[in-house]
């Protein structure tokens, strides 16, 4: 049974399990008793010229909230972002780590590190640890080289590039509206919206996201970022 | 040699009282006696060149990979050594390792000034230890860096100390191949600044440098190496081509450009033969001219 | 096949309450000598399918990368070149497969710069498909042991090599899983199509089929695993290795699909009938 994706763990648990592991999702029913977990919507879209991530800011033990307004959006380096999902302990050591790493390496190269290196630090460090690590991450940014890029590393420390990404337990929600709504080739502010939008419905149907919507965008000219309070979401028509 | 390094010659840790470590001195010293490493940074490419003097008659060189002198990196990077093969070898491998490792750490390949830091670092380790002898070789790395799409040419030196050039060279003859170098179209500044101030013997005193004249391509590189080459034997008499007053050698060649897709290889044997008919060619053809000067010098004379 | 890793996993879940916290999600169980280990995937890719034909072998895979039922990555690539006349192809967990490339094509490498030559049409010590199988088998196998297998059944297409080293007439297919077991075969396939898509490549396949009759037949293959196989995706790669052109990979494609049957249009649920599926 060990053998089985994480979908079928969910299928296979008796009601009493079920219920011993309340509010947790398949994501984070591996936590520890009162570790504190981004249980989480997460978003990067990479447009012409650079990328949008966008978080949620919900940070929870159990079913209650620990932080109704937290930051997932963590900086790597100049240009380069990650978007936290899973342990908020875990995913802390890890951006810290590749923080550090990526410092050294701009020292040394004398030169803007790579997006791609970035995600490939942070691969590295999810997949040599998975077994003690829950951390889903997504690694985006701008760099001369690739002009911005997005890369999304799940659990099991796989690393892939993307156009856009998601990640956390909210993301299974609007995976559809996602799929409906992007589109090559965006402009900043297409991105934006659809990232917004999305993560908004996310928050609305996830028990583990809420609170208010940050986003970044990162460019060649620098970063901006910019939140939407948990009163003003681009959500709806439907709210029953 | 006894009485030039007075008793401060022995170690590398320490120094004389005018501040040299003679030790190093020694090492490049070393490095002078071997056939020559040149390498020539074009417009398209860099082209890497060692002159390899066969001096046993009985050895076999064909089909062989001992006696080589250029070696691979990585995929995009090679090496050029002056000096003790095997030291140079060593230094060879620490490339290969530092590049392979920098590509599993960071998922991309090293840099080739990155590469050349971290070479010349090594090499400058060995010249801080009593216990270590410094290294007897120099090491030309020719590199393309994908990132930024750029092609560079960097020399590693005994001491640890660590260049970009245009042209370098090392071991016998390195000094005339040098100012034969200065002479090709590969500094794009100097090159720049003789097109525009006119042309030969502008800024500078850019000699051989024509108005507007474009930087040389790998292809031409390959050309001027294999004359160089020839030059610098022939250097002393004995004008022509074959074995020189040296003794036999053989000429070794690599090139990454973009033809090669950036890839380090040799350069094509019919390509080299095709170099070294021309390098021939061309030495015989300016002996002749100095030939003639010499007549007329002497018809004045008379 | 898969038998003894998976047992070895849930035995070891007896010792693992001690992680009472992580319950039936268990990532990690322990092992006897109390060191967490690798139990399961989790990013997975299904089936891949491999074949001979008569100038060189074909593999195919769809570019599903899966999150438990979780479509998650539609657009991921499974087969790879290792080097310039060897590919493999991979089910399984994703970052395994990530790992095993990384691992093979540094090999690839470090060969290609310790050759004897600059030049590459002198170099023959290139590893061909039959060593790279080899190596991996043992990589696999000792994984495996340390009860920290790659959770892969991966396919390795290539050529044989001649006593001097050239690349042989000789097409080379061989599987290895992720215990450690190795075999050649004219056809292979793993995962689900192991079960779906093997039979219909015995039925048939012929030892002399061009390059064309091979690629109907994966894609064939493929499609049916579409149909069948909820892991599986209609956008596929397929890839071969041929003497002359070594490795070939093609760009992901999408396979047409067939829904017009008549059973299927006409309705059998309706009031009138007992119901249908």
């Amino acid at each position: 049974m060990f053998s089985q994706p994480l979908a079928h763990h969910q299928h296979h648990q008796s009601l009493a399990e079920a219920d011993a592991y309340h509010g947790k999702s398949a994501e984070t029913r591996h936590l520890k008793p009162g570790e504190l977990s981004t249980g989480t919507t997460i978003m990067a879209v990479q447009f012409n010229g650079g990328v949008v991530l966008c978080a949620d800011s919900r940070v929870s033990t159990g079913s209650y909230v620990a932080n109704r307004a937290s930051d997932k959006i963590a900086q790597l380096h100049d240009h380069i972002w990650c978007c936290r999902s899973g342990s908020a302990a875990d995913t802390q050591a890890l951006t810290d780590y590749v923080k550090h790493y990526l410092s050294q390496l701009a020292i040394e190269t004398g030169r803007l590190p790579e997006v791609k290196v970035a995600a490939h630090l942070m691969r590295r460090l999810c997949y040599q640890n998975k077994d003690y690590l829950m951390a889903g991450v997504i690694v985006g940014g701008w760099d001369p080289v690739s002009n911005g890029a997005v890369y999304n590393i799940p659990l099991g420390g796989a690393c892939i590039p993307m156009p856009f990404a998601l990640g956390g337990s909210g993301s299974t929600f609007i995976y559809g509206l996602v799929d409906a709504e992007y589109k090559e080739n965006m402009t900043k502010d297409e991105a934006l919206a659809l990232v917004r939008k999305a993560v908004s419905h996310a928050m609305a149907r996830d028990g583990s996201s809420g609170g208010i919507i940050r986003t970044l965008v990162a460019t060649e000219e620098g970063n901006v970022k910019e939140f939407i309070s948990g009163n003003k979401l681009p959500y709806g028509p439907a709210g029953w | 040699m006894a009485s030039s390094g007075s008793g401060y010659d022995l170690s590398s840790s320490t120094f004389s009282p005018d501040g040299r470590i003679f030790q190093v001195e020694y090492a490049s010293r070393a490095v002078e006696s071997s056939g020559a490493a040149l390498g020539l940074r074009c417009a398209d490419g860099i082209v890497l060149c060692v002159e390899k003097p066969m001096n046993k008659k009985m050895m076999v060189t064909k089909n062989t990979p001992a006696g080589r002198r250029i070696y691979a990196v990585d995929g995009k990077t090679g090496l050029a050594l002056a000096g003790y093969p095997g030291d140079g070898r060593q230094v060879a491998n620490r490339a290969r390792e530092e590049a392979a490792n920098y590509l599993e750490t960071y998922g991309s390949e090293i840099p080739p000034d990155v590469l050349a830091a971290r070479l010349s670092a090594y090499v400058h380790y060995f010249t801080l230890h009593g216990a270590l002898r410094p290294f007897g070789c120099t090491a030309l790395l020719a590199g393309y860096d994908a990132a930024t799409q750029r092609h560079s040419l960097h020399m590693v030196e005994p001491s640890g100390s660590c260049f970009e050039y245009y042209a370098a060279a090392a071991g016998r003859g390195r000094q005339p191949a040098r100012t034969e170098m200065e002479k090709l179209a590969v500094n794009p500044t100097r090159a720049a600044a003789a097109a525009a101030s006119g042309g030969a013997g502008g800024v500078g005193g850019e000699e051989g440098m024509e108005r507007g004249q474009q930087l040389i391509s790998v292809a031409e590189g390959v050309r001027q190496l294999a004359k160089i080459v020839y030059t610098i034997r022939d250097s002393g008499g004995n004008g022509g081509s074959g074995a020189s007053k040296d003794g036999p050698f053989e000429i070794e060649m690599s090139w990454l450009c973009e033809k090669t897709g950036w890839k380090h290889v040799g350069v094509p044997k019919d390509v080299m033969e095709e170099a070294v008919e021309w390098a021939k060619r061309e030495i015989e053809a300016e002996g002749e001219e100095e030939d003639e000067d010499d007549d007329e010098e002497d018809g004045m004379e008379e | 096949m898969s038998l003894s890793l998976q047992s070895g996993g849930s035995s070891s879940r007896v010792s693992a309450s001690s992680f009472s916290a992580t319950g039936t999600g268990i990532v990690a169980a322990a092992n006897a000598a109390g060191n967490q280990v690798t139990t399961r995937p989790i990013t997975t890719g299904t089936s891949v399918l491999g074949i001979k034909y008569r100038n060189g072998v074909m593999l195919a895979a769809d570019t599903l990368v899966s999150y438990g039922s979780l479509a998650k990555y539609k657009n991921a690539r499974r087969l790879l070149p290792v080097n310039s006349r060897t590919l493999i192809g991979a089910s399984g967990e994703y970052s395994d497969l990530q790992s095993i490339s990384d691992l093979l094509i540094a090999n690839a490498l470090e060969d290609r710069c310790t050759a004897d030559s600059l030049y590459e049409e002198d170099n023959t010590n290139e590893e061909c498909a039959k060593e790279v199988w080899s190596y991996l088998r043992a990589v696999m196998y000792q994984r495996r042991n340390k009860m920290n297998p790659l959770w892969n059944d991966v396919i390795v297409a290539g050529f044989q090599q001649n006593p001097d080293g050239s690349t042989s007439d000789t097409p080379f297919l061989g599987t290895v899983d992720k215990i450690g077991t190795a075999y050649e075969d004219d056809m292979l396939a793993t995962g689900f199509g192991g079960y779906i898509a093997l039979p219909l490549m015995r039925e048939k396949y012929r030892p002399d089929m061009e390059e064309g009759e091979a690629r109907a037949l994966l894609e064939d293959c493929l499609r049916i695993l579409f149909y069948r196989d909820c892991r599986a995706l209609n956008r596929v790669q397929i890839a071969k290795v041929t003497k002359e052109g070594g490795v070939l990979v093609s760009e992901p494609y999408e396979l047409d699909t067939f829904w017009d049957y008549k059973g299927y249009v006409s309705t059998k649920a309706g009031m009138g009938t007992d119901g249908g599926w």
